[in-house]
């Protein structure tokens, strides 16, 4: 089962890249059946399609892969992901959206790896058709973003390389299976070096102050339809390493530097949201405000309690959706204004009411609105860090201030002034994907439960491998 | 030691052949016996010869193999250079064989005076070869590259003396101690230093890889490298698993990853960028050399590296009129030809290590050594100048994919090369998602 959720992006990306036509066509089915296995996954208690095969077995790296809550959660909006926004997009080429799938199959291997080389196999590859992605398809200015992008990412995983080795060979595991790791975990300084080096590497990808300057330029350069944009969002893994790997393995350095990383968690959800504040173009806006996000969920995971991690892998989860969503819409202002600014949009409601009343839907999501698929993570989050730390919490959550500014900001531009250029209102395809994509996040906020539930099963085992009883 | 003999007779037959019979016909009478060793190596078992000067043990089979499939690669990829630029085709043939043959002595040798025959056998052939282009600059490269390389040879066999008078002795890990033995395991380590292309001894690198015809430097990184590398883990292996020699070692492969990338970045000629990118590359190879069981590794990181510095220099030899190859010829590739773009691709992926590529298991088994000799100093140096390596790897990539042509004109490739090349990349991919397919041939039973 687990290979074919892999193995099926992967095939649909590979003819794709061939046959560029049939890419979407693949693609949907490909998507749907990965979300399919996932959402079989997430109703089935515990690692649900354990596979263990070696893969190099002299070098103690075994194929070990599985959906336990957390996992499935992430792999089913993934994939949803994915899906709806291969329905969304139009004209725009085949083997671009064949990179969106093959990306898909790595990020799908990134949250189903349960062996750390494995994980670091997926989390490297994944970064290639990234790459392309902003490379072949990008803006003026791409080589610059791709370059800056390509440097922070590798100078970080490369990092992490030396301390996934560290891991095995200082400890003395049988191999680089997590359980075999957990068994035989490192202790000392090495520990904590191996632990910074972990988290430089997932700092860059959460992305976390002051190691997420390369975001903002990868979303403004990124191909206008906001397709790629989706599938960075998607890749931004970082919280999740934490959750799976760094922090089980090195409960102890992770409790010496707790307070710096609730530090750096909190500066980025704040400073982020004042930032996007302060944009004029959707894409920068919208980079900046997810930003603020993962700096919340970092937050939450970083509190060490279960709830707290629950609430950061379910805004992970949901974020996929709605951020993706925005992308998407941005890419649908792009298409109508030739412009990803803001201030030529003024008064769209009075043409596109649609369209700009899913725009809002979206912003509202984003900013946490009860109800909607983006509280329930950050409510959570918020609960597990006040524990952690009150102060940085209050901090944090200052955010939510500024958040409402942009998406108030947001809701001004669209609804209220005079009626700019008169433009379309949405197309067939897009009815089709502002539908399901509201359905989707209306469901998530009004029944969190779906992923809450399995992904909380994930956090205790989490909780119970640092150490902690909360 | 049949694969031996076959090598000897194709490099023989071609020399004399090629003054009657047709060119063609020597260069396909080379690949068959070039292909012919190739299945003798892949499937010979264990065994020795002359008096146990010649011993086919995994490591000789394994580096063996390498260096006649760089040789193959060479041969079968380079027609359009050598016809573009006038080169004579049998000459070039017969002389790929010899060199092999040389290689193959090298790798299969206990004896460090065996090493210094397989050397020369090696080398002669490539000064011939690196100065086949008749001009300028190609001359130049075999000049230098045959003084160095005699400064080299006479280095090595400086320390071969030594060795013999401290330990009486030509066999490698023949015991010995003293100011003596010291100064002659230096010397031997500094003569094979040259042949890997290791700083401190390894500036000829950059401007012989130039110079010379490019398929030729196709074989230089993928097949020399790989003798060299053989020589020098029975050198350091037979001086004892964590020995003194680590602290000769450290301090090379240090400056060699260093050195090797950052001089990379300031290039703006592609072979000229592979070159330095190849001494980056020993240093990494040299890594292994530190673990407990450093064969297999070294071995695996050989083969990957062969094959993916092999299928960037074929893309570069079907873009070469004779003079270089600029950036400003590899912009825009994919517009003249999005089958080498992508081959090129794949192969810079490769040498910048990220996974699905082989390049990545290479560089991973090689660092595992160095965890397991508990080098993490070294390891993270050498981590992030891979880094860097990664950086200069996709500025190329990127001259290729995103920026306009220069030259216009769609570029004919041939269709044996094409073939040759496409099935290079199917190896570097495939071998990405299942690395443990050729392991067992490097490990031995």
């Amino acid at each position: 089962m687990i290979l074919w959720m892999l193995l099926l992006p992967f095939l649909a990306g590979l003819v794709g890249l061939f046959l560029p036509g049939l890419a979407r066509g693949l693609g949907l089915v490909a998507t749907l059946a990965s979300g399919l296995i996932a959402l079989a996954a997430l109703f089935t208690p515990g690692v649900a399609f354990y596979v263990e095969r070696p893969l190099f077995e002299p070098a103690g790296v075994y194929f070990a892969a599985g959906l336990d809550g957390a996992s499935a959660a992430l792999a089913l909006t993934t994939s949803l992901a994915v899906f709806l926004a291969l329905l969304a997009v139009k004209e725009v080429p085949g083997r671009m959206l064949a990179l969106g799938l093959l990306m898909t199959a790595g990020l799908l291997g990134i949250f189903a790896s349960l062996d750390l080389v494995l994980f670091y196999f997926f989390y490297e590859a994944t970064l290639i058709p990234s790459l392309l992605l902003l490379g072949v398809y990008g803006g003026a200015n791409r080589v610059r973003a791709l370059l800056k992008f390509a440097l922070f990412t590798l100078a970080g995983s490369l990092l992490m390389l030396a301390a996934i080795l560290a891991a095995r060979y200082a400890g003395g595991a049988e191999s680089f299976l997590l359980r075999d790791l957990l068994a035989a975990r490192v202790e000392g300084p090495v520990a904590v070096l191996a632990f910074l080096a972990f988290t430089l590497a997932f700092m860059v990808k959460t992305p976390l102050f002051p190691l997420h300057v390369w975001l903002p330029d990868f979303h403004a350069e990124n191909h206008p339809s906001g397709f790629a944009d989706v599938m960075g969002t998607l890749y931004k893994v970082g919280v999740y390493g934490f959750f799976r790997f760094a922090i089980p393995l090195f409960p102890a350095a992770f409790a010496a530097v707790q307070p710096y990383l609730l530090l750096f968690a909190a500066v980025t959800a704040l400073g982020a949201a004042w930032i996007a504040y302060a944009q004029k173009d959707y894409k920068r806006l919208l980079a900046y405000g997810a930003l603020s996000h993962m700096g919340v969920a970092a937050l939450g995971l970083f509190s060490g309690t279960a709830i707290g991690a629950v609430g950061a892998i379910f805004l992970l989860a949901a974020s996929a959706l709605y951020t993706g969503g925005l992308f998407l819409f941005a890419g649908w202002l792009y298409a109508r204004f030739g412009t990803l600014e803001l201030a030529p949009t003024h008064g769209l409601a009075k043409h596109a009411p649609a369209l700009a009343a899913f725009g809002l839907f979206l912003f509202l999501a984003m900013v946490g609105l009860p109800g909607l698929a983006g509280f329930p993570g950050e409510f959570l989050s918020a609960l597990g860090a006040w524990q952690a730390s009150p102060f940085f919490t209050l901090v944090a959550f200052a955010a939510v201030i500024a958040a409402a500014a942009y998406a108030l900001t947001a809701y001004q531009r669209l609804f209220h002034g005079p009626p700019g250029k008169a433009v379309a209102d949405l197309s067939g395809g897009e009815w089709v994907y502002a539908t399901l994509a509201t359905l989707a996040v209306a469901f998530l906020g009004v029944c969190p439960k779906l992923l809450s539930g399995p992904i909380h099963e994930a956090a205790r085992a989490f909780v119970a491998a640092i150490g902690g009883g909360k | 030691m049949t694969a031996l003999v076959v090598l000897f007779l194709t490099g023989a037959l071609a020399a004399l052949g090629g003054l009657w019979a047709s060119p063609r016909a020597v260069k396909q009478g080379v690949r068959l016996g070039l292909l012919l060793a190739l299945g003798l190596l892949l499937f010979a078992p264990s065994s020795s010869a002359f008096l146990g000067l010649f011993v086919l043990d995994p490591l000789a089979r394994a580096i063996g193999f390498v260096a006649v499939l760089a040789a193959l690669f060479a041969s079968l990829v380079g027609c359009r250079y050598l016809e573009k630029t006038g080169i004579r085709a049998f000459e070039y043939h017969a002389l790929l064989a010899f060199s092999a043959m040389g290689a193959l002595a090298m790798a299969a040798t206990p004896n460090l005076a065996v090493i210094l025959v397989g050397l020369e056998l090696l080398s002669l052939p490539l000064y011939a070869l690196a100065a086949l282009r008749y001009d300028e600059k190609s001359e130049e490269a075999a000049l230098k590259y045959f003084l160095l390389g005699a400064v080299a040879a006479a280095l090595y066999f400086y320390g071969l003396v030594l060795y013999f008078g401290a330990t009486g002795s030509f066999a490698v890990g023949a015991v010995g101690e003293g100011p003596l033995f010291a100064a002659g395991m230096i010397l031997l380590l500094a003569g094979l230093f040259f042949k890997a292309a290791m700083i401190p001894f390894g500036w000829w690198a950059p401007d012989v890889y130039q110079g010379a015809p490019t398929p030729v430097t196709l074989y230089m990184a993928a097949g020399v490298k790989a003798a060299a590398f053989a020589a020098l883990l029975r050198v350091v292996v037979g001086a004892g698993y964590g020995g003194v020699w680590v602290a000769v070692l450290a301090p090379a492969v240090l400056l060699t990853v260093v050195y090797g990338n950052l001089a990379a970045l300031a290039q703006s000629e592609a072979k000229r960028l592979l070159a330095y990118s190849s001494i980056a590359h020993a240093g990494y190879l040299a890594l292994a050399l530190f673990g407990p069981e450093p064969a297999p590794a070294l071995g695996y990181y050989l083969l990957a590296y062969a094959l993916s510095t092999g299928l960037a220099f074929a893309v570069l030899a079907q873009l070469d009129e004779g003079e270089g190859v600029a950036f400003g010829a590899v912009q825009g590739l994919i517009r003249r030809s999005p089958m080498l773009a992508g081959m090129l691709l794949i192969a810079l992926l490769s040498l910048a290590g990220m996974p699905p590529l082989v390049g990545f298991w290479g560089k991973y088994l090689v660092f595992v050594e160095a965890a397991r000799a508990g080098q993490y100093a070294l390891l993270v140096i050498a981590l992030l100048t891979a880094a860097v390596a990664a950086y200069y790897y996709l500025r190329l990539a990127a001259f290729a994919f995103f920026l306009p042509p220069e030259r216009e004109g769609v570029l004919e490739v041939r269709p044996l090369a094409s073939f040759t090349m496409g099935l290079v990349a199917f190896f570097i991919l495939a071998l990405g998602f299942f690395p443990q397919a050729v392991y067992g041939f490097f490990a031995g039973p």
